[in-house]
């Protein structure tokens, strides 16, 4: 499989730091993936974004772009990405389709705008002002925006942020359709929600480096606490015990339990994303 | 090129969207029925003065306020990600704003030509406003660049416009009268002799220093600081 991206010991120090905020960086992206950047506000995972889709340029290492040296790519390469901002990206006072059609224009090859509008439920207020729209319809102009020009490769940042389940769901649902299409996506978040149900593999950033990298099943597995936690009615309060996984149809203590006390809830204590980002990089999810 | 021109024909359409290219006609045919009251000879001195109001701090405010509100909307990041380079996307801006004031200078010195029957020297008119005009684009930029939002620009547009503006106006009313070297180094006075060397009697080589001076101030402002500055407040979003 190609790399879409394969970065090596990429460092970034801004104009007025002191230091560099991207620290010897190292990771692939494979194409056809959907690669999660995850890590709380200020680690670092913009400025990767914003070198992998060239707006800053003045970085060390080495980054490729399907086998090619990205700063030798010109600006031919935002003929086959997209990018989708967290911020609203978009001429307040003209309508949506306005927008739409302006940002079209510049693009040798456009996806079918209408069709897409219609997939975020926003085609019929395509005659709507953009400065009109609501925070989640702004977010889904702006996905849509981002898939305007039939991209080989999305760039998404907090991309489901502000949305209510049932649009963030079409939209995540949008995301999948496109990996299985061959697309490859690089999600940057702090929503574990969307990393769970899309991502392939991820990385953890904080303070410029990256920890660990994997996908998030073999995180379960590595960093998960197979366990069941009871919540029981003893002496007119709840109670809680927590159990082993392991051996639980055997296990006395639990079956006594189950037995003699009124239940009232029972979780498996599956370890979640958050817990794992903050064992693995010590730093709490905000 | 196609890329430029699709960028420069957005920034005229949202002139007409926001109502700067209405207005600015207004304001154009305010100009003209303050012909229809005065003599030719105080319309041919007044020509400047109204030409370069548009040129100058009309240009100035109009790419601060543009610049501040795409950078709020978002919308010059987005810009950034298109297959245009940021070249393209600055000279469509400074284009956009030299139609204004071309728009201007055009309306008015026709209507000068049909209520008085003067004639001014139209080729060098339009170079005068488009030098001129590209000098106070760059300026434009640099203030809206060095400022966290419009208002901050106007009180910079404020501070320059004292002593850089006002006193060749004055000058140029006979109100003061100070050493015409000193005042050459603005680049509101250079403006004004560009568009005057079209319009009445100049001399050569003080029009054509004007036109030098504010061809090089131009280039550097925009090499040395909109450029740079441009590119690193645009990815900061």
């Amino acid at each position: 499989m190609a790399y879409a991206f394969s970065v090596k010991n990429l460092c970034y120090k801004y104009r007025k730091s002191n230091e560099d905020v991207i620290r010897s960086v190292c990771f692939d992206v494979n194409e056809g993936e959907i690669f999660g950047l995850l890590g709380p506000s200020g680690a670092g995972k913009t400025t990767i974004q914003k070198i992998l889709i060239k707006l800053l340029d003045d970085y060390r290492g080495k980054v490729s772009y399907f086998g090619n040296d990205l700063k030798a790519v010109g600006k031919s390469l935002y003929e086959e990405i997209g990018v989708g901002f967290e911020m609203p990206v978009h001429f307040t006072k003209m309508t949506a389709l306005e927008n739409m059609k302006y940002f079209a224009g510049f693009y040798k090859k456009t996806a079918d705008i209408q069709e897409l509008m219609e997939k975020v439920g926003l085609w019929e207020y395509r005659n709507y002002k953009a400065g009109e729209y609501s925070k989640g319809m702004k977010v889904r102009l702006n996905f849509v925006r981002a898939i305007l020009n039939n991209p080989r490769m999305l760039f998404l940042d907090e991309v489901t942020n502000g949305l209510d389940p049932k649009n963030a769901r079409i939209i995540k649902d949008i995301i999948s359709d496109f990996r299985d299409r061959g697309g490859t996506v690089f999600l940057t978040t702090h929503l574990m929600n969307d990393v769970e149900q899309l991502c392939d593999r991820i990385a953890f950033c904080v303070q410029g480096k990256l920890g660990e990298i994997s996908t998030p099943r073999d995180l379960k597995i590595k960093h998960g606490k197979r366990e069941l936690n009871v919540e029981y009615r003893e002496n007119g309060s709840t109670a809680q015990s927590v159990f082993p996984m392991q051996d639980i149809g055997a296990n006395k203590e639990f079956l006594s339990l189950l037995n003699t006390k009124e239940i009232e809830t029972i979780h498996s204590g599956e370890t979640t994303m958050e817990d794992i980002f903050i064992k693995v990089t010590g730093v709490e999810v905000k | 090129m196609k890329g430029m021109l699709k960028l420069l024909k957005g920034e005229l359409r949202r002139f007409v969207l926001y109502k700067i290219l209405p207005v600015s006609l207004v304001t154009s045919l305010i100009w003209i029925v303050l012909f229809l009251f005065i003599s030719a000879e105080e319309a041919l001195e007044l020509l400047p003065l109204l030409v370069f109001v548009d040129v100058s701090m009309m240009s100035i405010i109009l790419i601060g306020a543009s610049y501040h509100l795409e950078r709020q909307e978002g919308v010059i990041k987005s810009m950034m990600i298109m297959p245009v380079s940021m070249g393209q996307i600055l000279c469509s801006k400074i284009i956009a704003s030299m139609v204004l004031a071309v728009e201007s200078a055009v309306i008015t010195s026709l209507a000068l030509l049909i209520i008085h029957g003067v004639v001014v020297n139209y080729a060098l008119l339009l170079l005068a406003v488009i030098v001129a005009g590209a000098a106070h684009a760059a300026i434009g930029f640099f203030f809206a660049l060095y400022s966290r939002d419009f208002p901050m620009m106007l009180a910079l547009l404020m501070a320059y416009m004292l002593p850089m503006a006002m006193l060749p106006v004055l000058q140029e009313l006979k109100i003061i009268d100070i050493n015409e070297w000193i005042l050459f180094a603005s680049p509101s006075q250079s403006g004004l002799i560009v568009l005057s060397s079209a319009i009445s009697e100049v001399e050569a080589g003080e029009a054509l220093a004007a036109f030098a001076y504010l061809m090089v101030l131009t280039l550097v402002l925009f090499k040395y600081a909109v450029y740079p500055k441009f590119k690193r407040t645009s990815v900061r979003g």
